[in-house]
This record gives structure tokens, C-alpha cells and sequence, in this order.
């Protein structure tokens, strides 16, 4: 009831936590890269031991990074809907695929063996694990390093003719703003709020109704993110902004033995996860 | 009269239970009677903008209590929509929210709100804006968007007032505007205080206009009060002014000065008229005669 307004708490995206731990120190290339490399072999591994070898891993990264883990929570919240839902389908109707194992309940068209049961719980976990580790990605990470290695994870790209400095300059640009348009919109909220507007009232099927309610903030904040935009080009053009021009960076990266190492390590604990027979 | 606004160990906390929590309200205590004009003053960051949202319930008290017109905040069941019409908010900057097309339209937006007949929507509209500064014939079928900043806030405030608020809450109202409207501005909230009986509570950063204007003054630091009073109490009162680097009006400054020459002048004398009287009054022969030199 108190929080009626608080929208940015809410907002993960470009959330980043700078608490100068180990990992928030790495090259964001190779962080990029091995969190690439560990959803990957989470993706391809559905033994029970092995995933829950992944979630303690993936615990062990909050600590590492000192990011504490109710973060990586909030982040599963919203989507427990969805997972319910994948489990509860892939419970009644995956009996047939999974087929192996002990059958537990044969009704109809609705199977539930010892595999479709693994099916279910393994890719709750995995769907936490991902979140989790990308959770640790971006909350350890800036958005400028995080659009600062994916252009040079890119760069590949550029001989193809895709306009990867444009790509990135627009990422950096659009999440930049995420949270200040948070601010903007709970400040336009609130001014509405503060003049009798009231938002929400009709039931969810009533659209309409609900869509002009939202007008008086929809209309203000069309037009400040256009005024934003006015400024941002001035500004940038006031400080010889050339498209396509070469540029130097403020900030370069610089691959240590660190890095290396640390991907080193995420390769082979890859690799293992992938290849190695768990029991269960 | 009774006290219309009640603020007692007021805290709020923005981002409760994330290791982003900024405690921006720690233990505020105020009150405000009807007819007042208050004046909340303080740096930026101390919390006025934090409190001031719960003067209307866009913020609820997360420890506390805020009790305004005899009703508790903290009560689940209270009317909001009742407590935002009897308590106007006007943000810092208010000329953004503008989005109707036309300006009527745009301070007609609250009243429709409230489901009033059009007759009495029209009314209320021309009241608010002949009250705001704005010729009602004249204005009400310009278009919001090619206004001058100025003008813009006129609407805003009128979109305020055609709620017909009992408090008017200001957020800085004069921030950015030029002298002459910054005047203008203030003569009119005066006159919301004086004439329509408002109770006025404006955060301000401009010592001159909290002089000229307020009642009372209450100094908002690190999410506390701590200090208030007159302006007299709070402007003559040197050691309060260092110790909270309040600036001080400049008629102020001006008479310290002067009394730190050695001259007896009423420091606390912060009105014009009264500045000018103190020093004519050291001008005088009879002022020369036992404090330094000669003029
Ligand atoms: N939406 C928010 N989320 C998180 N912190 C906030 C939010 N709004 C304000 N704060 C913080 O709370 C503190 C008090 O803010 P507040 O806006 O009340 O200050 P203020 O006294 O109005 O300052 P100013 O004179 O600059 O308007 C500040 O430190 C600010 O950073
Ligand atoms: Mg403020």
C-alpha cells in the first residue's frame, strides 16, 4: 500500500550493484563470455546432480561477488508464473515423450513417469539457475561495460557490414534511460495522482477505460522523452559526435591472467557438467 | 482554528530492504494550523519533496504518523481521493504534466475527475484561472503546448487550484521563473493565504520569498526538523543560521553586517521596510552620537 508509487525498485534492468568484489572486477568480455558458456551447459544438463551442483555454484557467485542472494531472488519472482505454468504443462502432457522410467499415474491422456517428473523439477532449476547467473552478470556489471563487451564480442561482426557501433551506442543509449524514465513516469504519477486522476479502476478486460486512464501520463512523457532526446542529440553533437567516425575509449579493458583463468575455469566446469555421467 | 496537519516521528525509507535504502525521512515532527502560510527550507536532499508527498497520501507513513484534517494516514481504509482534493500538491516543475490539448481543458481535468456538473466544472475553471494569473477568455482555448514555461505553470497550478483545496501544497513554485513572475507568483499565493483563507505550505530555496511570505519556517536537515519559528526567530538568530548554513535574506546579511560594525541595529528586522528603518535609524544624529564614527 505504501509503495503505490515506488516503481523504480522494481525496475532490475541496469541495475548494478558496484560492491568492488572479484567479479565486478573482470574483463565484462570474458564475464560476457563465460556466463555465455555456463547457460549453455545449464541448458544441456538435465541430471538432477548436476543441477544442483549448478545451483550451489550459482549461490557460491553472490558470495563471490558480495551481492546479497535476495537480489538474484526478486529476480525469480516474477517469473514463478511461468515456471507453474511450464511445470504444470510439461507434468500432464510430457508423460508420452519422457516416457522412460516408472510410471506413476496413468489417467487418459495424462502420464506422469519417474523422466517426466525429472523433466518438471530440472527445468525449474535450470530456469532459476539462468536468472541467477545472469542476474550476477548484470548486477556486477555496469551497462556501459556490459555494451562496451558485447560491441568488442561483436567486432566480428562489422567485416559482415553490421553496424555493431551503432548497435551498441543505441543498447547503451536505451538502457541508460530505463531507470530515469522510471523517475519521470512515478513523478508523472504522482502529479496526476495529486489533480484527481486515479489509474486502474476498471477490471482488466475493460481496456479502453484503462488505456485513457493512462493517457495523462502517457502524453507527458511522450513528450519529455523527446525533449530528452532533443538534448541528448545537442549534447552530443555539442562534443563533435561524427557517426561512423573513429573513436578512442575513455575506458579501455585490459585481459589479465585473471581473466583468463576465470574462464578457463568456467570452460572446464562446463565442460564437466556437460559430459560428466551424474548418477541421479 | 485547529491544526490541520500533524507530523509526528514521521520515516521513510526509499527502497526499504535493498542494499540501495536511503533512509531520506528520520523522525520528522511538525504541525501546521489552518490559515497558515509555512515555509520549509533546507538543502537539497534533506527530505521537503519526501515529506511534503505525505501531506496528500502519496506517500504513506512507513513509521509514524501523519494525521491531516483529524484523519490518520496509516488507516487502510482512507478516502485518498477526498484527501487529495481537500490537500492540492504542486509539484517542483509542474509545467511536464500538461496533456490536454487545450488549457480549459487541462485545469478542467481534475473537477470532471470529481464528477461535477459542467456548469459547475466551468466555473471552477475560470475561478482557477483568473486566480492563477490566466484570463480565463483569453486563455482557455490556447494550446498547452505553445506556452511559455511561465504560462505553463499558470495551468499547472490552475489545475491544482480547481480542486479547490483547503492546503496548497508548493514544491519551489518560483524555481526558474524570471523576477517579474516570481513576484507575480508570490502575490498570488499570498493572496490564496490572506484572501481565499488557504493554509500555504511552500518548500523554497530563496530566502527572500520565505521572509516575505511565511508565518513560520521550518529548517529540514538530514530528514529532520531541526529548527523552526518565525522568520524573525529564525533569521535573527545568528547562531542557528552557522550552524545550519541557512543563507540568510539579504536585508538580513546587510544588518549583521552592520551591526558587526558596531551599530545597534535589529537583526531580526528582516522585512524591507523595517531593514530600511533600522538603518535610517542608526543614520539619524542621535544614532551617531553614542556608536562609532560620524557620518
Ligand atoms: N524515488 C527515490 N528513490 C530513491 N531515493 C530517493 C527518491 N527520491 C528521493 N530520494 C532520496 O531521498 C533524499 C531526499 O530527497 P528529497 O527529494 O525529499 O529532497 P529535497 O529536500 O526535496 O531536495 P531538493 O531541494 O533537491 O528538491 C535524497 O537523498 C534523495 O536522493
Ligand atoms: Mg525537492
Amino acid at each position: 500500500m505504501a509503495r503505490e508509487f515506488e516503481l523504480t525498485r522494481n525496475i532490475t534492468v541496469g541495475q548494478y550493484l558496484p560492491t568492488g568484489s572479484f567479479v565486478h572486477r573482470l574483463d565484462p568480455r570474458i564475464k560476457l563470455l563465460a556466463c555465455g558458456i555456463l547457460i549453455l551447459a545449464i541448458a544441456f544438463c538435465n541430471s538432477y546432480g548436476g543441477n544442483l551442483i549448478v545451483l550451489a555454484f550459482s549461490c557460491l557467485l553472490f558470495r563471490l561477488s558480495r551481492i546479497p542472494l535476495r537480489y538474484g531472488l526478486s529476480g525469480v519472482k516474477p517469473a514463478i508464473p511461468f515456471i507453474v505454468i511450464l511445470a504444470v504443462l510439461q507434468l500432464l502432457f510430457y508423460g508420452d515423450i519422457a516416457s522412460g522410467g516408472r510410471v506413476y499415474l496413468e489417467y487418459g491422456l495424462i502420464v506422469i513417469t519417474s523422466d517426466s517428473l525429472r523433466l518438471v523439477i530440472v527445468s525449474a532449476l535450470r530456469f532459476i539457475e539462468i536468472i541467477f547467473v545472469s542476474s550476477v552478470l548484470t548486477l556486477s556489471t555496469s551497462t556501459t561495460q556490459l555494451t562496451h563487451g558485447m560491441e568488442s564480442l561483436l567486432k566480428p561482426l562489422g567485416y559482415l557490414k553490421f553496424p555493431v557501433h551503432e548497435f551498441s551506442l543505441i543498447m547503451t543509449i536505451a538502457l541508460r534511460f530505463v531507470p530515469t524514465f522510471a523517475m519521470e513516469m512515478e513523478k508523472m504519477i504522482k502529479a496526476q495522482a495529486s489533480r484527481g486522476a486515479e489509474f486502474g479502476t476498471g477490471s482488466w478486460w475493460q481496456i479502453f477505460r484503462r488505456t485513457k486512464e493512462m493517457l495523462p501520463i502517457i502524453v507527458p512523457l511522450f513528450r519529455v522523452a523527446m525533449e530528452r532526446a532533443e538534448d541528448l542529440i545537442l549534447a552530443m553533437e555539442a562534443r563533435c559526435y561524427t557517426p561512423g567516425g573513429t573513436r578512442s575509449r575513455f575506458r579501455t579493458y585490459q585481459t589479465t591472467f585473471r581473466d583468463g583463468l576465470t574462464l578457463l575455469f568456467i570452460l572446464c566446469f562446463s565442460l564437466l557438467l556437460w559430459m560428466y555421467p551424474f548418477p541421479y | 482554528m485547529g491544526t490541520v496537519i500533524e507530523v509526528e516521528d514521521l520515516r521513510y525509507t526509499y527502497m526499504e530492504n535493498t542494499p540501495l535504502a536511503h533512509q531520506a525521512l528520520a523522525g520528522v515532527q511538525l504541525s501546521v494550523e489552518e490559515g497558515e502560510c509555512v515555509a520549509i527550507i533546507g538543502h537539497t536532499g534533506s527530505g521537503k519533496s519526501t515529506l511534503i508527498q505525505h501531506f496528500n497520501g502519496l506517500l504513506r507513513p512507513q513509521q509514524g504518523r501523519v494525521r491531516v484534517d483529524g484523519q490518520d494516514l496509516s488507516d487502510p481504509g482512507l478516502d485518498l481521493k477526498g484527501l487529495r482534493r481537500k490537500v492540492g500538491l504542486v509539484f517542483q516543475n509542474p509545467e511536464d504534466q500538461l496533456f490536454e490539448k487545450w488549457v480549459g481543458d487541462d485545469v478542467a481535468f481534475g473537477p470532471l475527475k470529481m464528477g461535477l456538473p459542467l456548469k459547475e466544472v466551468r466555473d471552477r475553471v475560470r475561478w482557477a484561472m483568473e486566480m492563477a494569473g490566466l484570463s480565463f477568455e483569453a486563455m482557455k482555448d490556447r494550446p498547452t503546448y505553445a506556452l511559455s514555461g511561465g504560462q505553463k505553470r499558470k495551468v499547472a497550478l490552475a489545475g491544482v487550484l480547481a480542486l479547490r483545496p483547503k492546503v496548497l501544497v508548493l514544491d519551489e513554485p518560483t524555481a526558474g521563473l524570471d523576477p517579474r513572475s516570481r513576484k507575480e507568483l508570490l502575490g498570488r499565493i499570498e493572496g490564496f493565504n490572506r484572501r481565499e483563507k488557504m493554509t500555504v505550505i511552500f518548500v523554497s530555496h530563496n530566502m527572500e520569498e520565505v521572509a516575505c511570505l511565511a508565518d513560520r519556517i521550518f529548517v529540514m536537515a538530514a530528514g529532520q526538523i531541526v529548527a523552526q519559528g518565525t522568520p524573525r526567530e529564525i533569521f535573527g538568530n545568528r547562531e542557528v543560521l552557522l550552524q545550519h548554513r541557512i543563507g540568510a535574506p539579504e536585508t538580513v546579511e546587510i544588518l549583521y553586517r552592520i551591526q558587526g560594525l558596531g551599530y545597534p541595529v535589529d537583526v531580526g528586522a528582516y522585512e524591507l521596510d523595517s531593514a530600511a528603518a533600522e538603518i535610517v535609524s542608526i543614520l539619524r544624529p542621535q544614532g551617531v552620537k553614542s556608536h562609532g564614527p560620524g557620518i
